[in-house]
């Protein structure tokens, strides 16, 4: 979207007769045309002598707006999409996917919530080893604490069983760990940034087979997110939302699961309470509690909430 | 062209007369159930999330988009369209297309009748298809009767609602029926983006600022206006996205009452000067557009529920008109059932 005067070139009809009117009832872009009435401004451009052609004009107008929506699908439509695009991808770890049903949906947001050291940086390593092997897809690990353990990695291929020769062996590895790639961000603007360029080239080159990129992990979003928060202003707020419909965008948009972890606060009675506050409870489709009892290496994960599944399933598994 | 669609006349007295005899009340399932709704009402559906606000409009949606009858099988829907505008972007569509199977399945009988009790996934296996006990063309013809659009921000929410009469109209003449159900899941999405916008734009006062009261403004007039012309039910949830700050005290106590076993002082408990906790967000401008308001929560984990396995259970009571009590509900599969 943009100035009138922008799109002039493009539609000879919103000439500058059209603009000085138009800017006579302070609208200037496209934004403006969005919260004011078209009602009031049709009557408005009856008045004018030139009535034919200002009306003309914010028909035009209108069908620009038409195209700045996304389109309308029937539910048919939506069930095909669904059935194509959006599968569920296998973690990797049995006990998880027994949990989902087959794993992570393909198009959304996954959170996992635990408090440290309940093992999300491990489960987020697993998976994402998991989906490079499986699928030999890429992934895109967003490091926000310097986590990322390419070792840890290499050890989670190095168990798939079926692989004898030691050759092979090295061949698989090298080749997975090269679909995955980590970028090292310290604060919410270079994830947006890293996000915004992922979408950029996703968009750009239509990727299929075997290089696509099929999930994308950010450990810790809330760390990230924390820092902008607190204070009487709104706008930490408004960035923590933006990130969350940005991925949301991402994941629905370009068929991708995406994973994010979030920590825990004490809430009221001393409770432990997923971070990040109500605003953002909205926005992930799934969100898993993880944690571990001290000394086992048994994680216990349930399901807080999901868009389709009960809450409250819960499994137990080893990492 | 969009913009013909305001420019040209609105009905005919048939379209009109046809118009309004549709508007008599509607019988919504629960926990919709206790108010009589009529078309041009917009209901409000308010709770924190996860509150089971989605899977109630995905229920009306399944009410709206069946048919009354179809080859001589009664299925007492409206059979009508459903416009769905999501803003919280997490719509599955599988869930409406597996509770309109099910709802297909139990009315025509046919067969395999599945214990829903029992069944606790029927998504086990993925996307292997249940043996087929519904007609798979009423099932498809249902399915377009539901369109669905999603919005990444306000500007696309705002150029959705100003082209909707246009779309409405084109609709009306592929199906043949009007829609009756517009929902809105949730409006309150971009609350905090709106919120924060307000400050950017400090430039000339002529111009109409961009901001969470004047796009909550828009909102609201275009809804309005296109009621005038297309009655419909206005269904729209409402994520509680503040804390509770001043209640806490008051829901721990109805917590620890409502735990207390006894399912006889449920309705004394909410009714009265402790409601379940609910604060406005929203601008006035919306919320006096709003003419029925339903608040939803999860109840209360308690071990003693133990027989509807591990189901959540949800509470409902109307703020608007207030009725001083409230009703329990589970989600299955099949739908919304009030419990109790």
């Amino acid at each position: 979207m943009g100035s009138l005067k922008s799109l002039e070139c493009e539609y000879p009809i919103i000439d500058s007769d059209f603009q000085n009117f138009c800017a006579s009832h302070g609208i200037f872009s496209v934004e403006d045309i969005l919260i004011h009435d078209l009602y009031m401004l049709v009557a408005f451009a009856e008045q004018q002598s030139t009535s034919e052609r200002l009306k003309q004009g914010i028909t035009q107008i209108l069908s620009i707006i038409d195209g700045q929506h996304q389109p309308w699908l029937n539910g048919m439509e939506l069930l095909e999409d669904a059935q194509q695009n959006k599968q569920v991808l296998s973690t990797g770890c049995e006990g998880i996917d027994m949990l989902l049903h087959g794993g992570l949906c393909v198009g959304h947001l996954t959170e996992l919530v635990g408090p440290s050291s309940a093992g999300k940086t491990q489960i987020c390593l697993k998976v994402a080893s998991g989906v490079a092997t499986r699928y030999m897809g890429g992934v895109v690990f967003i490091d926000t604490g310097n986590s990322f353990s390419p070792l840890r990695i290499a050890h989670f291929i190095n168990q798939i069983p079926d692989t004898i020769f030691k050759e092979v062996k090295q061949n698989i590895l090298e080749k997975v760990m090269s679909q995955i790639l980590c970028h090292s961000v310290f604060d919410i603007f270079a994830m947006l940034d890293v996000v915004h360029q992922l979408e950029y080239s996703l968009r750009s080159q239509v990727q299929t087979g075997a290089d696509q990129v099929r999930l994308l992990i950010v450990d810790s979003i809330s760390s990230l997110i924390t820092p902008i928060l607190g204070g009487s202003g709104s706008h930490g707020r408004a960035l923590m939302i933006s990130a969350g419909f940005l991925l949301k965008k991402l994941a629905h948009e370009h068929n991708l699961a995406v994973v994010v972890t979030n920590h825990m606060v004490g809430g009221e009675g001393g409770i432990l309470k997923p971070a990040l506050g109500e605003s953002w409870k909205s926005i992930p489709h799934v969100r898993l509690l993880l944690s571990r009892d001290p000394g086992s290496s048994i994680c216990h994960m349930s399901i807080l909430k999901h868009s389709y599944m009960a809450s409250g399933r819960a499994a137990r598994f080893m990492i | 062209m969009a913009a013909r669609g305001w420019i040209c006349t609105d009905e005919s007295a048939k379209e009109m007369l046809s118009r309004v005899s549709a508007e008599r009340s509607l019988m919504l399932l629960p926990p919709l159930h206790r108010v009589p709704l009529r078309l041009g009402n917009v209901v409000e559906i308010a709770g924190p999330s996860p509150s089971a606000k989605t899977q109630i409009l995905i229920q009306a949606a399944v009410y709206c988009i069946l048919p009354k009858e179809w080859r001589g099988v009664h299925y007492g829907g409206l059979e009508h369209l459903v416009m769905f505008i999501d803003l919280d972007c997490r719509f599955d569509i599988l869930c409406l297309s597996q509770s309109l199977k099910h709802r297909l399945m139990e009315t025509s009988g046919s067969g395999n009748k599945v214990n829903w009790e029992q069944n606790d996934d029927p998504w086990g296996s993925g996307t292997e298809e249940p043996n087929i006990g519904y007609d798979e063309e009423l099932f498809a013809a249902c399915m377009r009767r539901f369109l669905y659009i999603r919005c990444y921000d306000s500007f696309e929410f705002l150029a959705t609602l100003k082209t909707l009469r246009y779309r409405l109209q084109r609709a009306r003449e592929t199906h043949g029926v009007t829609a009756h159900f517009l929902m809105i899941d949730s409006i309150g999405a971009f609350y905090w983006v709106d919120r924060a916008s307000t400050s950017l734009h400090l430039e000339s006062n002529s111009r109409k600022r961009l901001s969470l009261q004047s796009i909550s403004e828009t909102v609201v007039e275009e809804i309005r206006k296109l009621l005038l012309v297309h009655p419909m039910l206005v269904l729209a949830t409402k994520a509680t996205i503040l804390g509770d700050t001043y209640s806490t005290n008051e829901v721990k106590r109805t917590s620890m009452k409502l735990s207390s076993n006894d399912p006889s002082n449920l309705r004394t408990v909410t009714g009265g000067p402790q409601k379940l906790s609910y604060r406005e967000f929203m601008p006035l401008v919306w919320q006096s557009f709003v003419t029925h308001r339903i608040l939803v929560r999860a109840a209360d984990d308690d071990p003693a529920n133990s027989k509807y396995q591990s189901r959540s259970i949800f509470l409902s009571e109307w703020l608007m008109p207030s009725l001083n009590f409230s009703d329990k509900f589970i989600v299955r599969d099949a739908g919304v059932f009030v419990v109790s």
